[in-house]
């Protein structure tokens, strides 16, 4: 598998990369909020675009779920008028707000930063051996048709002195999936914010899922599935390593 | 000078009929392309309302290719059974149970506007009337290709079987797993919904029933 290389890569100007804005916060109400504390330089941007919301700002709040509401059921709503359904029905009666507040909740990885997830649970012990949490389940959005991928994610690591709670590897798979997503990018995510968080001595992550995109309209293959992989560090450069960790996820 | 009059005044009728009906279509498609502009709008504000910048690269054609895909997973609408099923019912002497099992299904959750799928077996008993097999999935196709609800869905796949073959009975049977738990609300990811309609004979006589049953679970 052709593994990319990890650098820090070069922003494209203007750049937004799957909610994260580069420096100010676009509220939906129009208004703008404050620029984050410590408003970023060039240098810093340079980082902060790869390194995603680890350390910025949420792009959306509690209350900016309440504010957009009303706009997104009606949005809702002239969809189903546009699928030439009847709104006034009963069954479709409170629909838009039933999907309006769904897809808030799909998304609602936006809400959420890693550094509030991880802050806690990051402990020292004398361990570096294979970590692994295999088989967690994720739930994304493809952000082309906006209709569910879902499938299993994989992630082992080697700790250097440090290690995550274990749960907080899954809480890591939640943020990043419940976005409109790319498999590539979402692989790339979870891979990067573990080697921000804990500096370990090597990661990799596999995820496997279904595309509804695929499955139920277009090409329509019912059993398809896609694999995407991210190995960094000895995972990368050590085929053992790596192969262990296949083997141990595969069995 | 009459004669002529009059003859135009015929091709004058005979052309206001015939752009009549191509100004139907044409107000037809109009209004589809007016509807695609409109939902292509609301998927922009609904991208713009969930906090993503709609100008970025991934999402710059995502309202266009959201709003068809909707089309698409709606497109039952447009269909009816008797379209389907008329051409394919052949006289035949059978009278003895035909399962068409395992039919995989895709729907929407009318409430959420999210998916759900799973299978459809469909059983009927045949009154000197068979239909191509292959039409009993379609009946399927068109039916969950709509915004639905499981047990609507399971009962007009039935009542279209019954209106159209005139069958001695009908069984349907859908196991679903819904997005809308799954996904979202409760969560429980192995949750297996399951709906049945039974007509005629398969509601009357419970051996018949039993065979159904046994006979989808192989």
């Amino acid at each position: 598998m052709e593994h990319t290389q990890y650098t820090k890569e070069e922003p494209d100007s203007g750049d937004v990369t799957n909610g994260h804005f580069d420096g100010m916060v676009k509220r939906p109400g129009g208004g703008r909020a404050a620029q984050a504390p410590g408003a970023e330089s060039g240098a810093q941007r340079a980082q902060s675009s790869v390194m995603e919301n680890w350390r910025g700002e949420r792009t959306r709040s509690v209350e900016d779920n309440e504010m957009s509401l009303p706009s997104l059921a009606a949005a809702y709503t002239t969809i189903l008028r546009g699928l030439g359904e009847d709104p006034q029905r009963q069954g479709l009666l409170k629909t838009p707000w039933r999907a309006a507040t769904a897809m808030q909740f799909f998304t609602k990885g936006y809400q959420e930063k890693i550094i509030d997830v991880l802050n806690d649970a990051i402990f020292d012990e004398d361990h570096d051996e294979m970590v692994i949490v295999k088989d967690i389940d994720m739930f994304s959005m493809c952000e082309h048709h906006l209709v569910p991928i879902f499938g299993k994610v994989h992630i082992g690591y080697l700790p250097n002195k440090r290690v995550l709670g274990l749960s907080k590897l899954a809480r890591i798979v939640e943020i990043y999936s419940r976005r409109l997503q790319v498999q590539e990018r979402l692989t790339k995510q979870i891979a990067v914010a573990i080697t921000e968080a804990l500096q370990p001595t090597g990661v990799g992550v596999v995820i496997e899922a279904t595309h509804m995109c695929m499955v139920m309209r277009g090409v329509q293959k019912m059993n398809s599935k896609t694999i995407t992989s991210t190995m960094l560090g000895v995972f990368r450069e050590d085929p053992k390593t790596r192969d262990e960790f296949l083997t141990l996820i595969r069995s | 000078m009459e004669n002529h009059q009059v003859s135009e005044l015929n091709s004058n009728v005979v052309d206001k009929i015939l752009n009549k009906d191509h100004c139907k279509e044409e107000k037809d498609s109009n209004d589809t392309a007016v509807k695609l502009a409109n939902m292509q709008k609301a998927y922009a504000t609904i991208l713009t309302g969930l906090g993503e910048n709609v100008d970025r690269e991934g999402l710059m054609r995502t309202p266009l290719r959201a709003a068809k895909a909707m089309q698409f997973l709606t497109k039952g609408y447009e269909e009816t059974a008797q379209a389907i099923l008329n051409d394919a019912v052949f006289d035949e002497n059978h009278e003895e149970m035909v399962i068409v099992k395992d039919i995989d299904l895709f729907s929407l959750c009318e409430h959420h506007l999210v998916p759900f799928f799973g299978k459809a077996h469909v059983a009927y008993l045949p009154n000197k009337k068979v239909v191509g097999l292959s039409k009993l999935a379609r009946i399927v196709e068109i039916f969950s290709r709509r915004l639905q609800v499981q047990e609507r869905l399971t009962k007009q796949i039935a009542e279209a079987i019954s209106e159209v073959l005139e069958p001695a009975g009908v069984a349907v049977v859908i196991e679903a797993s819904h997005m809308c738990m799954v996904m979202r609300g409760v969560q429980k990811m192995n949750a297996s919904t399951v709906t049945s309609v039974v007509l005629g004979q398969f509601r009357d006589d419970h051996k018949c029933r039993e065979e159904f049953l046994h006979l989808i679970r192989n």
